[in-house]
């Protein structure tokens, strides 16, 4: 009796997770893990990449850019002309709904651009806003953006974190409602937020026929699995069927194994090491001295974290910007591995033992390991901690961060701008604080000219990189596994696009 | 009086013989201690003994397999994730889980015993507010307040010690005040007094060599205890910080890769449970040979 009732629940336990198994292809259903938690799906209240992607999936911008080559074209507006060097006009894209039924006008636009250019209500990264002074509304589908001063890289702006929001509810709702049920004009409807949690998406029927086309796959599900394990065991257990971000040795064995389609691209995202030459933390602190930073430069092996721990489509970076990005030069002074001259620079700038410092980093411990060993080799001898990233965030606002790891992903923006401009404009997050620096990337940064521009950046990075002001290192890259039935060709700026993604 | 008769002559094994000959006798005990010796000397000898710097890394050495799963003897247990010798990695933690065992179980025992003999032997209101203490202490989850502390401070092999030693002396305090309450009634105590001796003497002489063998296995069992508390701490990234090695920092370092090399995780759980195992066996083996009386 007891034995029957075991067998019983094991075969309905079987038939269950069997049951489970199935659940993908057939209920036209795509299951997909992110790894961080999300603060608000708004995407002007978060900075996390698993923003980007539901921004990219819930909402539209006013111009596309394609992401193979970087061409734009009209999105929600189909035309547009500089009317001076501050003022854009568009036309916009007629007979567009939103999910809610509300149609998309130039209220719309009028309305998120003011709600966001406006520095009180706090959008996160102020960068991607804060360039745009307001809009105009000509008529119902006519708008106008004028922008603080000229800015150039407008166009990259509009078709990448600037989306637009329905006017009505976001004044209802405002950015909290909006995180957690969020509207907008793109190709999938949300139908249920759990913060952090769990995202349910399901494809917008009446999608216009923009140039993102219409979604394939009926249903996005996207649950929070913080653990890469956990994401793996679920893929071998058919409960996840795309999984990204999976670190470069998993991948390998994942692709060695032969049942799941394993992609690499290359990302925007750069890791550099950020050192406090403004004195910040300490005035008298090592990194003040120009020979302790080129030190720092030289101590780390660039070539071989690219090519043992980072593998697939990372490179070696010697600025403070991705080689793609316009203005983004390469004839800079580059630091070869060379711990014995580091040795030396340091022994010129006053220590011959070396010296101890705190080492802070927020992600990818494995690496920042491997850099810590680099400069624990030349003396430098690193007290290392690891913090959350909005922690880490708060003291380097405060300027106590001595030595840090970061990261920076330029949100996509395929513009120089959206990184060196971010982190050497004396900014709160700016260690370096010089006035050539500043004065250089003010003029790149407004100057209508692309020839101009690119000389200016071009005189910025190379001072940065003479200075020293930061090691960079290496770009990320990201793997994309999925089960078989996938299809999906991941593109080279990390995000995912659900609307390109078909059944085998 | 007269001199005593020959007849009255001692005879038989001194106490310090019957002592060693149960102590060879108890297999647990054995067992238990020749591990623990082992390990000791090998933390000692860690610059001879290991084959490689700890702290070499070799990112084109990744990973490389133990020899008894297709490796070679160049790297007999492996390489980790940044190509450094898993052996010489083990060795060296070693000293990391003694030292930290060793220093926590010194620390907090000083305390607790201190506490716990007061209270015994004074009674009243002393005993009040070291069992007032001890309550204060055991409504703490250890690890919870560790996390806050390590947190606060920031994780170092200092920290760690200091946390731990100062967290984990209320079983210290509570069998210490235990077996000092059954001591302190009894007549040569009594008599001690009568003859005016100090109470710090009749504390150090007359109590202390009497509870001394509780003292042991209670040492034992917190050495344990703390060296799997900072393999916890390490392992949730807030115990000893990278590079150091440390068991639970490899165990942690080597969790990612877990389900495609699971000896990442194995060898450095399976020394750990050896020490412990080591350690809590020595200490029964302890208490059955210095109190055979109360042996079960």
């Amino acid at each position: 009796m007891k034995r029957r009732v075991l067998t019983g629940s094991v075969a309905a336990l079987a038939l269950f997770s069997a049951g489970m198994a199935h659940a993908d292809k057939g209920n036209d259903t795509l299951r997909v893990a992110f790894t961080k938690e999300l603060e608000s799906v708004d995407s002007y209240f978060n900075s996390a990449r698993e923003g980007v992607v539901l921004q990219r999936a819930i909402w539209d911008g006013l111009i596309y850019a394609d992401p193979h080559t970087g061409e734009y074209s009209g999105n929600l507006a189909t035309e547009w002309t500089w009317i001076d060097d501050t003022t854009l006009e568009l036309k916009l894209r007629e007979g567009v709904t939103f999910h809610d039924g509300s149609p998309f006008t130039a209220d719309d636009v009028v309305y998120t651009v003011d709600f966001v250019a406006n520095e009180a209500n706090g959008a996160v990264t102020q960068r991607n806003v804060n360039w745009m002074d307001h809009a105009e509304k000509v008529d119902d589908h006519t708008v106008r953006i004028i922008t603080k001063e000229p800015f150039p890289a407008a166009l990259e702006y509009l078709s990448g974190p600037v989306s637009i929001y329905p006017s009505d509810y976001y004044a209802e709702a405002g950015p909290t409602g909006m995180g957690l049920k969020p509207i907008g004009t793109g190709p999938y409807k949300v139908v249920s937020v759990e913060p952090g949690k769990r995202f349910v998406l399901e494809r917008n029927e009446n999608y216009f026929d923009g140039p993102k086309g219409q979604a394939q796959i009926g249903n996005v599900d996207i649950r929070t699995i913080p653990d890469v394990n956990t994401q793996i065991a679920e893929l071998f257990s058919g409960q996840l069927d795309l999984i990204w971000q999976v670190p470069s040795d998993q991948a390998e064995r994942l692709e060695q194994m032969g049942q799941f389609t394993v992609a690499n691209e290359s990302t925007m995202r750069v890791g550099y090491l950020a050192m406090d030459a403004a004195g910040r933390s300490d005035p008298d602190n090592p990194f003040t001295k120009l020979e302790v930073r080129q030190a720092v430069n030289h101590a780390i092996n660039r070539e071989e974290l690219v090519g043992e721990l980072l593998k697939g489509k990372s490179i070696p970076i010697h600025t403070a910007c991705f080689p793609s990005q316009f203005g983004c030069a390469q004839d800079v002074k580059e630091y070869e591995y060379d711990p014995e001259k580091a040795r030396e620079l340091l022994a010129q700038a006053g220590y011959p033992d070396g010296f101890a410092t705190e080492f802070y980093a927020y992600r990818d411990r494995e690496l920042a390991e491997a850099i810590t060993s680099y400069l624990n080799a030349v003396g430098i001898r690193t007290d290392f901690k690891m913090l959350q990233y909005s922690a880490l965030r708060d003291l380097n606002m405060k300027g106590e961060t001595p030595l840090s790891f970061q990261t920076w992903g330029s949100f996509s923006v395929n513009d120089a701008s959206a990184m060196v401009s971010q982190y050497f404009k004396h900014g709160e997050l700016d260690d370096a604080r010089d006035d050539e620096v500043l004065a250089e990337l003010d003029i790149a940064d407004s100057s209508t000219d692309p020839e101009v521009r690119k000389a200016h950046y071009r005189t910025a990075l190379q001072r940065i990189a003479d200075q020293a002001y930061w090691a960079p290192m290496f770009s990320y890259n990201t793997n994309y596994v999925s089960t078989a039935e996938v299809s999906y060709t991941p593109t080279a700026d990390e995000v995912l696009r659900f609307h390109t993604m078909t059944w085998n | 009086m007269t001199a005593f008769p020959d007849a009255l002559e001692i005879t038989g094994p001194t106490p310090g013989q019957q002592l060693r000959r149960r102590m060879f006798g108890h297999q647990g005990f054995m067992i238990g201690a020749v591990f623990l010796v082992l390990l000791v000397i090998i933390a000692l000898l860690a610059p001879v003994l290991a084959p490689h710097d700890p702290y070499a890394q070799s990112l084109s050495n990744r990973m490389v397999r133990p020899v008894f799963m297709g490796g070679t003897w160049e790297h007999p247990l492996g390489t980790d994730h940044l190509g450094r010798d898993y052996l010489s990695r083990l060795i060296y933690g070693a000293r990391v889980s003694l030292l930290i065992g060793a220093v926590a179980a010194l620390i907090s025992g000083t305390i607790g015993t201190a506490l716990g003999v007061a209270a015994g032997y004074f009674g009243g209101r002393v005993d009040a507010v070291v069992t007032f203490l001890i309550n204060v202490r055991l409504a703490m989850p250890v690890v919870l307040v560790a996390l806050a502390v390590v947190a606060i401070l920031g994780g170092s092999l200092s920290v760690v010690i200091g946390v731990l030693g100062l967290l984990l002396w209320d079983r210290f305090a509570v069998v210490m005040r235990a077996s000092t309450l059954q001591i302190r009634g009894r007549e040569f105590v009594a008599a001690a007094r009568a003859v005016g001796c100090s109470t710090p003497r009749i504390l150090l002489s007359e109590i202390m060599p009497n509870i001394v063998n509780n003292l042991i296995v209670v040492v034992t069992l917190e050495m344990a205890h703390a060296i799997l508390l900072e393999a916890a701490l390490s392992f949730l990234g807030v115990g000893v910080q990278p590079p150091t090695p440390s068991w639970g920092l490899m165990v942690s370092e080597g969790k990612n890769m877990m389900l495609f090399e699971p000896w990442l995780v194995l060898i450095p759980g399976a020394v750990l449970f050896v020490l412990v195992l080591a350690i809590n066996l020595m200490g029964d083996g302890l208490r059955d040979v210095t109190a055979p009386e109360n042996r079960n």
